[in-house]
This record gives structure tokens, C-alpha cells and sequence, in this order.
């Protein structure tokens, strides 16, 4: 297994990769998602001010003649507004179109499928806190990933841990903070949040990444109404520092407890 | 003779299909847990939404969820054609191939506001879980690791700063 680490997005992409045989080529595997990354920084960072969603905000490019990287981006976060009635949106406060909602998940998705046309045995992406796992060999016991969530409260711990791929079709777990940089999460002016943090494990990063962020910006309704309406397993961190989670989400096994 | 076979099997039909409403009440809505007004029952139309759970459930228990909501949706056509009051009332147990079963049914302004299972069995009679409601449950309860057994870390997005002193740069590094 070899590990890599390299920064995009204002952030570090981290990697876990398995070869099938000799031949894997760990820079080229490397590369290829750097690639993807350094794609989506172009196009939609609004910390980039020459991206084309920079320029839009600016005035200086209308939405429809932007490349389809934007306008794909923009469609799919706009569906997800409409399937979260709201609570997640790819509308800044201000009014101006913000895509880092969907955009880092976007990159770790293509990232994954470049992994997986490389032919890779198993492979982790773990961009700033968000995974994805994948390769020919999960799906296997011996296959799936160990993912610790860490603790709100002290960054230097870990709150629990989820096996990626091991059960449950589970490939993607990503975690929202309320105090989260970038300020993608919207919530309510007069509402102080309920969730200090939400980490969802879902089978694609693009559903885990979004529901997380509108899980914090919705409150405890969100979270009811979106455990109920989408295949995902939540752990919730609630301001006060206590626990909230699904039945699906992984428990300690009957009688290691104390 | 013909035409007076046929109408007595018609009304055979009839009577079959009334003690069929009848059993629907008697066997759903038997113990009133709480009352409010008089109202007359409405819809069903939540019962499907309330209480399938069509992501995580398995094929047990959605098996299980279907048979909860038929015995529902018995009841409550039969409440259509009588007078209820507002209320949460609790369904007798039914016994399905999958285990035993039971639903709460709310009623608010003379419409079902809300079913739940109220208790599910498996064959073993232990509980199980349709909901994928989230519930409080305690640190010690969570699947715990330690730093150096898990692969990456998650958390909520931090900077290429913060990424210096988190746990994931020292994996990293560790080459874990």
C-alpha cells in the first residue's frame, strides 16, 4: 500500500493505493487525480479569481456560456437544492453562485473513476476530511477501509470509525462542520446550529457530501427527513458534544463494551 | 335459475368483502392511547411515506414494513365510513411469516398524521430496527479506533494549515 498527499482546493488530497500487479504506477495513479483536481480548481474556485465561476460572479461570463464543467456543476447542485427543499444550495447569501458544495465531491468522483481505469486492487481519496474507497478488490472483506471520524472538540482524537466498503454498499463517507471554512452551509440567521458536526456514509461521495452539509444547515427536521428519504448512515455531533445515529451506523460488537 | 345464481353470488361477494372492512377495524384499532376532538377520518395517503424505509431496509424487513402498512390501511379505509376522534392509537400485534408486528397510528384533524411500529419481531422475537431514524446513543457505543489502526481520517473540510497538525498529515506520513 503506498500513501501519497499533495495540496488542492485550499486543502490536502490524501491517497491510499493498492496495486493489482507489479506494473502499478503509483505517480501515474497520483497524477491523474491531481489532474482532476487541479480541473474543478480551474473552473469553479471562487478562491482562484480567474476561475470561470469567479468570472461569472464578477459579471464578466454569463452562467450559459461557461464551460460544462460550471454548468454541470450548477445543474447538479441546483437538483440537489430541489431534493433537500433547499437546505442544501449552490447560492451563496449574498446571491452569489457558490459550487464548493458539490465541486470537491465532483473531483473526488472523477478521481475515483480514474483509479478504477487504472486497475487499481483497492484505493482511498480522503480530500480534507471527505473519502471515497473503491478498486476491484472492495467489496471484500479484506478490501474495505477503516475510516476514523474525528472529534469536533478535540481535532487530535477520533469520535468513532466506519468500515468503507465492508457492508452495506458503503464507498463514501463525508463529514459538515458548523464551523466549517468556505462557508457553504447556510443556516439559518436567527437559528444558532443544533450540530457542531455530521458525517454521512452514503454509496457515492456526491450524496454524502451534500446531505452532511444540509443535515448541519437544516437542523434535527433535516436530519429526520433525510435519513428516512436516502440510503445513508449518520453520526451526528450535536453542540453539547453528545452522539445522534442511525441504526446502521457502525456499533461497538455486543460484549467488547464495558 | 341463472340470473338468480348470479345475484346471490353477487351479494355472497358483497357480504364477504363487508366482514373483510369489518375485521380491518376490530383487528387495527383496538386501544385508544390518547383523545382529542371529534373528527372523521380522511386519508391514508402518508402511511407509505411514514413508514417504508426503502434504503436500508433488507428484504426481511421490508417485508415486514409492507405487512404494517396493510394492516394500517385496513383500518383505515374501515374508519372512512365511521366517526373517530383525534388521537394515537395503537394497532393489535400481527403475526407475519417474518415476525411479530404493530403500528401506531396518529390521527390529527380527522387525517392520519403519522404511523410508527410500535414493536417488530423477528423470528428469534428479537426487536428490530425499520427506521432509519437517528437516535442519541452514547461515545462508548460507536464503533471506536485508534488513530494508528484506521487508514484516513474524516472530518469536517480542514485548510492546507490546519492539515499540518491533523491526525490524516500524520498518516500520511507514517505512511499508513
Amino acid at each position: 500500500m503506498i500513501a501519497r498527499a499533495f495540496g488542492a482546493m485550499g486543502t490536502v488530497v490524501s491517497l491510499r493505493l493498492d496495486g493489482a500487479s507489479d506494473s502499478f504506477d503509483a505517480d501515474a495513479a497520483t497524477a491523474a487525480v491531481a489532474d482532476a483536481f487541479a480541473r474543478w480548481e480551474q473552473s469553479c474556485s471562487l478562491y482562484d479569481t480567474g476561475s470561470e465561476l469567479s468570472r461569472i460572479g464578477r459579471g464578466e461570463l454569463a452562467l450559459l456560456d461557461a464551460g460544462d464543467d460550471v454548468r454541470g456543476a450548477y445543474e447538479i447542485a441546483s437538483a440537489w437544492r430541489s431534493r433537500t427543499g433547499g437546505a442544501f444550495t449552490p447560492h451563496r447569501g449574498d446571491g452569489l453562485i457558490d459550487l464548493n458544495g458539490v465541486v470537491k465531491a465532483l473531483a473526488i468522483a472523477e478521481s475515483g473513476s480514474a483509479l478504477d481505469r487504472l486497475g487499481l486492487l483497492r484505493w482511498g481519496i480522503d480530500a480534507g476530511g471527505d473519502v471515497l474507497v473503491g478498486g476491484g478488490a472492495v467489496g471484500t472483506a479484506a478490501g474495505a477501509w477503516r475510516v476514523g471520524i474525528v472529534d469536533p472538540a478535540d481535532r487530535g482524537e477520533l469520535i468513532a470509525a466506519i468500515d468503507l466498503a465492508g457492508s452495506h454498499g458503503r464507498m463514501a463517507v463525508a463529514t459538515s462542520g458548523s464551523a466549517e471554512r468556505g462557508d457553504h452551509i447556510w443556516t439559518q440567521p436567527d437559528a444558532s446550529p443544533i450540530f457542531a458536526q455530521v458525517s454521512v456514509a452514503a454509496g457515492d461521495i456526491l450524496t454524502a457530501d451534500v446531505l452532511a452539509t444540509a443535515i448541519v444547515a437544516g437542523g434535527r427536521t433535516a436530519l429526520e427527513e433525510f435519513t428516512e428519504r436516502f440510503p445513508i448512515d449518520v453520526l451526528a455531533v450535536l453542540v453539547d458534544g453528545s452522539l445522534m445515529a442511525t441504526p446502521g451506523w457502525p456499533r461497538e460488537p455486543a460484549g467488547c463494551r464495558a | 335459475m341463472r340470473p338468480r345464481a348470479l345475484l346471490l353470488a353477487s351479494a355472497a361477494s358483497a357480504t364477504v368483502i363487508i366482514a373483510g372492512w369489518q375485521l380491518g377495524t376490530l383487528g387495527a384499532v383496538t386501544a385508544p392511547v390518547a383523545q382529542g376532538g371529534s373528527q372523521t377520518v380522511g386519508t391514508t395517503r402518508s402511511t407509505d411515506a411514514a413508514t417504508s424505509d426503502p434504503g436500508t431496509a433488507d428484504a426481511g424487513t421490508s417485508s415486514d414494513s409492507n405487512a404494517a402498512i396493510d394492516s394500517t390501511s385496513g383500518a383505515s379505509d374501515a374508519s372512512q365510513a365511521t366517526s373517530s376522534t383525534d388521537g394515537t392509537y395503537a394497532g393489535s400485534t400481527v403475526g407475519t411469516r417474518f415476525g411479530d408486528v404493530q403500528v401506531q397510528v396518529t390521527i390529527s384533524g380527522g387525517a392520519i398524521a403519522d404511523v410508527t411500529a410500535l414493536q417488530l419481531t423477528d423470528h428469534d422475537r428479537r426487536s428490530v430496527m425499520i427506521s432509519n431514524q437517528a437516535a442519541p446513543i452514547l461515545r462508548e457505543e460507536v464503533l471506536q479506533a485508534q488513530a494508528a489502526s484506521v487508514s484516513m481520517v474524516g472530518g469536517a473540510t480542514y485548510t492546507s494549515e490546519a492539515y499540518l497538525q491533523s491526525l490524516q498529515a500524520a498518516l500520511d506520513q507514517a505512511g499508513f
